[in-house]
């Protein structure tokens, strides 16, 4: 491994930063990669020590609205663009790729705003604090989460900074190319032009690192039922039982 | 700081293959450390800068399958090491696309013609200065393009299609050749693709780093004429600051089909005004089917400067270019 941050020499002959290291890009896919199957296989050993799977049968409760899922898969569906469309020119695709990169995340921007208003207004945003009581969770089984587990919260609050991050970082990129609302003006600094591209390609390795995680355990047999809740909302009563203590979280019943 | 030595060439291996295999197979050996020389113009300049620095040269001007003009069942076929006067005097080219032969004889200057070549000419990198300087701009791995910034010297720059960078194509035989619906024969030790003229051509938006849609390990071999377009009636035109030895600020190049005084068909390109050459396909359909005269000229020459964004120092670019069609259309 090289280097993490390129430099250039900007117009004055002076040493500027360029952005991050793309070979930064495929440690980080490496790295992932590796974990997630050292958890794959090490949960495939502890496999029969494991309780029985709880019933999808029976009495539904809601765990996501409509307007919730639906935050989540445009979301979702922005993100999974704009890391398509960033990594694109960096593999070597001849694609126009910068256009759909900043529909996509003016998109994100909208919906992230969007949810944060939602959540702390008419969401329980209690529900999603991280607070001291949840760092033991993981070594205590008997322990059970509310209506998020602390695996749930660790991932929502890494995603908000990194998204967050990108966003920020974004923007101000954003203003320096032509969209319908402005014309570019190319007037950044350049050292300040290429300490946005590194924030904005350090938080996108993160987001990288982020999604493969939340996309591998959202396919994890054991989680399917979250997924299945972000599409259909509801959960069953044995799995919300079986996994969340209901004294903490106690939704309405499913339509 | 970018080199400005101008003085000899730096130390570098020299590969002259004399047959096709062998230069396909250095080209995929070597993959981005072989640079392709042709006539050497648009080369030299970039290595005794020390703007770019390649391990090795294959120069395949010695290949005489990738040189001369023959005639094939559907046009003419020219070798992409043809040299630019070749093009230019050859009788074939004059009787059948007498566009292509005005074309190759405006570019640069004789001496310079004489050694550069068909495949040189289309392949050329961008010439804006700021980038050929060396400087790490968009274009050379960088995220600025000096060129329209506020105090960017943007003269001969796009007018149109720009995504971060600014440079135009600066061929004056590829505009004649996307006018002439020209086939692009490009080979590699995988086997031979051919493309499209108007394909050939990548703008910023798809890839800011190179110009053309050659992929790594691939040679440009030859150009493929049809006969639909020979001895259409032409125009090209390229307006410069100087006669010779200078790049277009606006070309055009136009193949019109002409009956009984009616369009029948046409392919009207500009060349110096985007990274690609840009074909006017809203004048070309303006003008199908209509009688060829001044006041039709007068008529659509606007449309073909529709969309135009100038920058700073090139405004002159919209009449300029709305004006060359004018005198395309009425011939």
């Amino acid at each position: 491994m090289g280097e993490i941050v390129r430099y250039k020499r900007d117009v004055w002959g002076e040493e500027v930063i360029l952005g991050v290291s793309w070979d930064l890009l495929w440690v980080v896919a490496v790295a992932v990669l590796v974990l997630l199957a050292a958890h794959a296989i090490i949960m495939a050993a502890l496999a029969n020590k494991k309780m029985d799977k709880p019933s999808s049968e029976g009495r539904r409760v809601l765990r996501h609205e409509t307007i919730d899922r639906l935050f989540h898969w445009v979301m979702a569906a922005s993100i999974l663009t704009l890391i398509a469309t960033g990594i694109a020119p960096i593999l070597g695709l001849r694609i126009a790729w910068l256009n759909i990169h900043w529909i996509a995340g003016l998109l994100l921007t909208f919906v992230v705003v969007f949810h944060i208003i939602r959540s702390l207004f008419w969401q329980d945003f209690k529900s999603m604090i991280l607070g001291p009581k949840d760092f033991g969770e993981p070594f205590d089984s008997a322990q059970k989460p509310g209506k998020y587990t602390f695996e749930q919260k660790g991932m929502h609050w890494a995603v908000t900074v990194v998204v967050l991050a990108v966003i920020a970082t974004g923007i101000l990129l954003f203003l320096q190319i032509d969209t319908p609302f402005w014309d570019r003006t190319n007037s950044m600094a350049e050292d300040t032009l290429g300490l946005m591209f590194l924030l904005h390609g350090l938080s996108t390795l993160a987001l990288v690192a982020l999604a493969a995680t939340h996309i591998y355990f959202a396919l994890r047999p054991e989680k399917l039922f979250y997924t299945r809740s972000m599409v259909s909302g509801w959960i069953s009563e044995d799995e919300m039982t079986a996994n969340h203590d209901t004294s903490l979280w106690s939704p309405k019943e499913a339509d | 700081m970018p080199a400005t030595s101008h003085d000899v060439m730096p130390d570098i291996e020299l590969y002259q293959p004399t047959d096709e295999a062998n230069a396909l197979e250095l080209a995929n050996t070597l993959g981005d450390d072989g640079w392709i020389v042709g006539g050497g113009q648009d080369t030299y300049g970039w290595l005794k800068d020390r703007n770019k620095s390649p391990a090795a040269m294959i120069e395949i001007a010695q290949i005489d399958a990738w040189k001369g003009v023959k005639e094939t069942a559907d046009g003419i076929e020219i070798g992409a090491v043809t040299t630019l006067t070749d093009i230019a005097n050859h009788p074939l080219v004059q009787s059948k696309f007498g566009l292509l032969a005005t074309a190759a004889s405006k570019v640069a200057s004789p001496q310079i013609r004489n050694v550069g070549t068909l495949g040189g000419n289309l392949n050329q990198d961008a010439r804006c200065w700021y980038y050929r300087r060396g400087l790490d701009c968009y274009r050379a791995g960088g995220n600025i393009c000096y060129a329209d910034s506020p105090e960017g010297l943007n003269r001969e720059h796009a007018i149109f299609g720009a995504s971060r960078c600014v440079a135009v194509s600066p061929s004056d035989t590829a505009p004649a050749l996307v006018a002439l619906d020209a086939t692009m024969v490009v080979a590699s030790v995988s086997g031979e693709r051919l493309i499209p003229a108007q394909d050939f051509f990548v703008g910023p938006d798809r890839d800011i780093v190179n110009m053309t849609v050659l992929n790594e390990g691939e040679i440009l071999t030859a150009v493929r004429l049809p006969n639909e377009w020979a001895n259409a009636e032409y125009y090209f035109e390229k307006v410069a600051d100087r006669n010779v030895w200078d790049f277009a600020l606006v070309n055009v190049a136009a193949a019109i089909k002409v009956s009984g005084g009616s369009i029948t068909d046409a392919r009207i390109v500009c060349g110096a005004v985007e990274c690609t050459p840009r074909r006017l396909e809203a004048v070309e359909n303006a003008i199908r089917g209509q009688q060829r005269s001044e006041q039709l000229a007068d008529q659509v020459a606007a449309m073909s400067t529709e969309g135009a964004r100038p920058l700073n120092y090139n405004h002159f670019k919209v009449p300029l270019m709305e004006n060359l069609v004018k005198r395309a259309i009425r011939g």
